[in-house]
């Protein structure tokens, strides 16, 4: 079966949110579906999608492997990737954001430590602003970095804060706010420009329907 | 610990076999349909100046480029582009020349960084063509004309699309709304990535929010020539329609020959604006993640040489051709010819004469044996 779309879905947090919406634009998964699989078609069988790390989405997506995908904000600023971002999907909304202790004198830092999983939109921010900082990259758990004393702050993703607050930390600064979007292969969109047109205007109806509903 | 001499740096590789094939397949192609046209070819320098490329690409992209010092502490680069050193030859070197000029080239650049993450190769191989001296939609039409042949010529299996726009659509809208440097640079950034609602808002501060929300419609499809009469509807700024007007008398060209199934008006593309200054446009094949080549009117870059006259060119990568085509196994990748085997372990003078006479009438031979 040769699918007419390929979409990377981004596994783990955005995964069922995003599942939901496209069922909701037509782009429904078989129900039968082995949850290990790692690819499968819509019941109609026209597109095909796979299953893939959210930091992977925008690099299948850029190689057009696949053709469009989803994926946050904050994986795509810090992946630099080259691609058409259409529309913003409302769903999985956070903050990327500066956190740190407390006690953290405000001036006088010199050089600042900075743990994150995000090198690329940390030293961006911060060299914007002319502070020298030391970007200590970390693949998971950064809020520990503080308290351990491997970082002065960290810059990381806050949905509730709550994690924060349970070791000490507090926003200090919002670097941006950050949705999924709905990312494009720059080939796919005029090489399957009908296709990927009705998807978007199907997922745009879908989103609007939401909007009306939730308005009081 | 030394390297092992084994390592190639990142972004360069070799090539062989079937894919060596293809790519001399692509060149020769493109070389003799280039000749067809009456280009003639030219070999720019390896390494220039990189003020050269500073002046003519913009710093962004020249900063790109592999740059060392000469002995006189000049600042050189290996070339990240070729056109703007043949524009530099065409107000120098061929400055008396008749006009217009036709010039094309096969030529490897070098970026040391890539431009995005899928384009990997620090060492691409452009081939293309310039026509200089000429404004007119001729002259455009000529340049789309080398193109669609080309990627005609090459047979590909999946079906190529170039889509066309006029860099003056954008810059006539800028100057009427007014917009400065950085909010210019904003606008092309939400157009270039399709971001349709921060467009829309973006809009707003300067439009009413139907014009906003038309505007963002007419970038988000490309379409054919129902185009032309939706983006009237949205844009009336003299500058742009003006742009929309040449384009759509290029447009009645192409629908003329029957072409039109493989282009596409898309007024969303905005890339490299300071370059182009008319048409603009951008080649995609199936079966190929990233685009292949690109084009348009470039008039203001040879006033950077002292001299302005009006240009128009082309160029598509060669390395995604021929690895489309390698990939591909395409049936009209000249064969390998024949050989006749000559077993050399009798007398050497009686196997070399009848080499050479096979030679002579071009016959492929291979000589093998023990006595070598």
């Amino acid at each position: 079966m040769t699918a007419l779309l390929t979409i990377a879905i981004p596994k783990g947090r955005l995964e069922t949110e995003t599942l939901e919406l496209f069922a909701a634009a037509g782009f429904r998964l078989d129900s039968q579906r082995d949850p290990r699989q790692l690819a499968c078609f819509d019941e109609a069988g026209r597109t095909r999608f796979i299953f893939v790390k959210p930091s992977d989405v925008p690099v299948y997506v850029e190689h057009g492997i696949a053709d469009c995908g989803v994926v946050g904000r904050d994986v795509l600023f810090e992946s630099e990737a080259d691609l058409l971002q259409p529309l913003s999907l409302k769903i999985g909304s956070c903050r990327i954001a500066v956190a740190a202790p407390a006690n953290l004198p405000e001036n006088g830092h010199t050089m600042l430590r900075v743990a994150t999983k995000y090198p690329r939109i940390a030293s961006r921010f911060f060299g914007e602003r002319g502070q020298p900082v030391e970007i200590i990259e970390l693949s998971g758990s950064v809020e520990l970095a503080p308290v351990l004393g491997l970082a002065d702050c960290i810059v990381d993703l806050v949905e509730t804060g709550r994690t924060l607050r349970e070791n000490g930390l507090s926003v200090t600064e919002v670097i941006a706010e950050s949705s999924a979007q709905l990312v494009v292969n720059r080939a796919s969109y005029q090489l399957k420009a009908t296709v990927i047109a009705e998807l978007i205007s199907a997922l745009k109806g879908v989103l609007d329907e939401v909007a009306r509903a939730s308005r009081p | 610990m030394s390297e092992p001499l084994s390592k190639i740096p990142s972004g360069f590789r070799y090539y062989s076999a079937n894919e060596a094939r293809a790519r001399r397949f692509v060149e020769t192609t493109a070389m003799s349909i280039f000749a067809g046209w009456s280009y003639e070819e030219i070999v720019t320098p390896t390494v220039d100046y990189y003020s050269l490329f500073e002046q003519g690409m913009g710093e962004t992209e020249a900063q790109r480029s592999f740059r060392l010092v000469d002995a006189d502490g000049r600042l050189l680069a290996f070339r990240p582009d070729v056109t703007t050193s043949i524009a530099r030859a065409a107000e120098t070197l061929f400055a008396k020349r008749v006009r217009p000029l036709r010039l094309c080239y096969s030529a490897t650049v070098f970026h040391q960084q890539s431009q995005s993450n899928a384009d990997w190769r620090r060492e691409l191989t452009q081939i293309g063509c310039e026509l200089l001296g000429k404004n007119s939609t001729a002259a455009d039409m000529e340049i789309l004309a080398i193109a669609t042949e080309l990627l005609r010529g090459l047979q590909l299996r999946g079906s190529f699309v170039i889509t066309l726009s006029d860099a003056e659509i954008l810059g006539g809208i800028v100057e009427n709304l007014g917009l400065n440097e950085k909010a210019r640079d904003e606008l092309r950034r939400l157009v270039d990535i399709r971001a349709l609602s921060e467009l829309e808002r973006f809009l707003n501060a300067y439009a009413s929010a139907d014009e906003a929300a038309a505007f963002a419609n007419l970038i988000q499809l490309s379409g054919k020539s129902e185009i032309f009469a939706r983006a009237r509807r949205v844009i009336t700024n003299s500058r742009s329609r003006a742009a929309l007007d040449r384009l759509e008398s290029l447009w009645r060209i192409i629908e003329s020959l029957g072409w039109s199934a493989n282009f596409e008006i898309d007024l969303g593309d905005v890339s490299r604006l300071d370059y182009y200054t008319g048409l603009t446009f951008k080649i995609y094949v199936g079966g190929l993640g990233v685009r292949l080549g690109s084009g348009g009117r470039y008039d203001n870059l040879t006033a950077k040489f002292g001299r302005s006259e009006p240009a128009v060119g082309f160029v598509v990568e060669l390395d995604a051709l021929a690895e489309l085509l390698a990939k591909e196994e395409q049936s009209n990748l000249p064969a390998q010819p024949e050989n006749v085997l000559l077993a050399s372990d009798g007398n050497a003078g009686a196997v070399f004469r009848e080499a050479t006479e096979l030679r002579a009438s071009n016959r492929q031979v291979r000589i093998d044996g023990e006595a070598e």
